[in-house]
């Protein structure tokens, strides 16, 4: 009965229960857009923080002299500078070496498919590697020693691990293998399948590749076409050399001693500010270790674009919840308002439920109730806004992938939106329905209440 | 036979001008069927609040079913009306956007659980059961009013109170309704109604008046036996 009194009640009052959706409604976008911005960009800040996907890039020392033709990058080979692909067992014999949690080595050139230019970047998939024996001691000035238990045996390395989220349609390349895997894109545009072999010129060279499968990775990747490194270390005639190797590191957020470090050089730190910074894995104290291990290669953070959000994000806190506030307020405003007009014109049968002996309670009860289930209703309305708001705003405003974009926690900002829709419909109907309580049915039902 | 409902002295006062009830002392007992008569404005609705605990008295006694009216609180006023009384009105009071059915279960759920079968018979009882899904506005006056008789029948109330309830009515209708209130108290149950008309409070065991406030003393129709009554011994 109390279900049916109450839907039919809200629907007898179609236009007056479409302005409270619409009011709570609004609130609601706003809050659960901004609730999911705030929990997608600290989320994403954290998953770069656990390495999700690399946060550090090697590339050599001296950088290669690059050409740009129609918008592709021409390295002249002769006067580009590589690191060895032997040196890269060295990473995990760092200070801070269980703290690698992969990396994988690239080498990339701009080829030809039919006339086109596509880059070719060879890399290891998935690789097998045995850790060398590493320092186990470690001293500083002042006689300070520090010992590292070391890592032995094999450890996995590659895209694969580097980049777990990468799909195959079709199946990975071995260790050496001629094949090749098409990233989405290329394949759209080539309209090639797997199975199908493609003619790939490199420098007069002409080289039929069997495609064994095509990768989405959500990323520039999708643009190129990826091989075994030994394959293009071939193409290329560089043999044992790599470009650039991605590396992915536990690591804990910048303190202000990081901050110093990173400012001034490590070396001018005092012996035990060195100390404490050098044995906490900060982003910078392990670059710092990658480069004293492989000395021709420079390192960096690839953390700028996040940082930016987030210093972004925080100003725009302050406003988010300023408007969300007003929002609320305006809201609960709007819903008072109308369940005013509401009661106003509800009386006699407010009088009549009396008359018939509801209690004060009941009849509060049923108001409340009416109330909540707009608010409830107005904040699923608002949530699906909301989410399509955030993601607008995500991929325009921090320029993450547009609608694919997987907003992480909705089930947390779901029942926070829900309550605050709830608690603004409950909060405007608070006065009015105190009222509607207080009605006297003899006065109603004569009609002069 | 112990009265079901007792008024001693019994002042309803408005604003401390208007004297809406001046004295009223009144005795009706289970099963009597009473017609409150008198002019506009003699204070006949505030006579009937008084007894469904809706108005209270400024002062005097109320008593109805043993219960001392004056000293109960809202809350308890409430459960009284729910339990004791079923009140039928001039103006129907139906609530417009449920069907005759749910206006019926209304009373229900307020008193307990609404029971929609138990609902649908009340309905039959009143000769609507076909038109259980109909809304107040798809009615009749005269089937509105059935539903609302039916509505102050369903949750078995002592004592019936009726505002005018043919005051709206064309005579055919009120014929119909009458019927109805007939057979109520032909069953047992205690009617106290409010009219203008002569011909209809002559239905009732007795018909007191109503002046300024003031009960006239003793107006009954009927000498004796009342003739509803006389036909129930006979039946
Ligand atoms: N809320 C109120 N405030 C002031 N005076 C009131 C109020 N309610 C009723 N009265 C007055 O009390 C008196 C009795 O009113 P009541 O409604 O009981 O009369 P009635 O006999 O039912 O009249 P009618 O036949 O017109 O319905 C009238 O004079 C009326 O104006
Ligand atoms: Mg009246």
């Amino acid at each position: 009965m109390l279900g049916r009194l109450l839907l039919k009640s809200l629907w007898r009052q179609k236009s007056r229960t479409l302005l409270v959706l619409l009011s709570v409604g609004t609130a609601a976008t706003l809050i659960s857009a901004f609730l999911s911005i705030a929990f997608t960009i600290t989320e994403r800040m954290a998953q770069e923080m656990r390495s999700f996907g690399a946060n550090i890039i090697l590339v050599p020392k001296a950088e290669p002299l690059e050409v740009e033709i129609a918008g592709l990058k021409y390295v002249a080979p002769e006067e580009a500078a590589y690191l060895d692909e032997p040196d890269l067992a060295k990473i995990k014999t760092i200070f801070w070496r269980h703290n690698i949690v992969s990396f994988a080595p690239f080498l990339s050139r701009v080829v030809q498919f039919q006339g086109r230019p596509v880059l070719l970047v060879g890399t290891w998939f998935e690789r097998e590697i045995s850790i060398p024996e590493g320092k186990r001691l470690f001293s500083f000035a002042g006689g300070s020693k520090r010992e590292v238990a070391t890592a032995k045996g094999t450890f996995r390395a590659g895209v694969r691990s580097l980049a777990p989220w990468w799909q195959v349609e079709g199946r990975w390349l071995r260790e050496g293998e001629e094949g090749i895997l098409l990233g989405s894109a290329v394949a759209r545009a080539l309209k090639v399948g797997v199975g199908s072999s493609i003619p790939l010129s490199y420098e007069g060279k002409l080289a039929l590749v069997p495609v064994k499968g095509i990768v989405r990775t959500g990323g520039s990747e999708e643009d190129q076409i990826l091989a075994d490194l030994e394959f293009t270390q071939k193409l290329f005639s560089l043999p044992g050399k790599v470009d650039k190797i991605q590396v992915s590191a536990l690591a804990t957020p910048d303190n202000a001693l990081a901050i110093r470090a990173n400012r001034i050089k490590p070396a001018k730190l005092s012996p035990q500010d060195y100390e404490t910074w050098y044995c906490t894995p900060y982003l910078g104290s392990i670059i710092y270790q990658l480069e004293e291990a492989l000395p021709n290669a420079k390192g960096k953070a690839i953390r700028q674009v996040s940082e930016a959000e987030g210093a972004f994000l925080a100003k725009m806190r302050l406003t988010l919840v300023l408007i969300a506030a007003v929002a609320l307020f305006v809201a609960s405003l709007a819903v008072m308002a109308t369940m005013v007009a509401a009661i106003f014109e509800r009386r006699q049968e407010i009088g009549l439920m009396k008359a018939l002996g509801a209690e004060r309670s009941q009849v509060g009860f049923l108001f409340l109730l009416e109330g909540s289930v707009s608010g409830l209703l107005g904040g699923l309305l608002g949530y699906g806004a909301g989410m399509a708001l955030a993601r607008f705003l995500l991929a325009r405003t921090f320029s993450m992938a547009g609608a694919g974009v997987a907003l992480p926690l909705e089930w947390v900002i779901l029942p926070c939106t829900l309550l605050l829709a709830v608690s603004v419909a409950l909060l405007g109907a608070f006065f009015p329905v105190r009222e509607a309580m207080r009605l006297d049915p003899v006065r109603t039902l004569r009609g002069i209440g | 036979m112990v009265p079901l409902i007792v008024l001693k002295d019994v002042i309803r006062d408005y604003n401390g001008k208007v004297r809406a009830l001046d004295r009223v002392s009144l005795e009706i007992c289970p099963g009597e069927w009473v017609a409150v008569m008198g002019a506009s404005g003699s204070g006949k609705t505030t006579l009937l609040n008084m007894i469904a605990a809706l108005d209270q008295p400024s002062s005097g006694l109320l008593l109805v079913d043993g219960i001392d009216l004056v000293s109960l609180t809202e809350e308890d006023r409430a459960r009284f009306r729910r339990e004791k009384v079923g009140l039928i009105f001039q103006q129907f009071h139906l609530v417009p956007y449920l069907t005759a059915l749910e206006n019926v279960m209304l009373a229900q759920y307020f008193h307990s659980m609404a029971d929609s079968d138990e609902a649908a018979q009340a309905l039959g009882l009143v000769g609507l059961e076909d038109r259980a899904a109909h809304l107040p506005s798809e009615l009749s006056g005269g089937e509105q009013q059935r539903v609302c008789i039916a509505r102050a029948l369903i949750n078995e109330p002592k004592i019936i109170l009726a505002d005018e309830p043919t005051g709206n009515l064309d005579a055919k209708n009120e014929d119909v309704v009458m019927g109805i209130f007939q057979d109520l108290h032909r069953a047992g149950h205690t009617l106290l109604f409010v009219t203008h008309d002569p011909h209809i409070g002559g239905q009732a065991d007795r018909i007191i008046e109503l002046n300024h406030g003031r009960l006239l003393p003793a107006t009954s129709h009927a000498e004796g036996e009342p003739p509803v009554r006389a036909l129930r011994d006979i039946a």
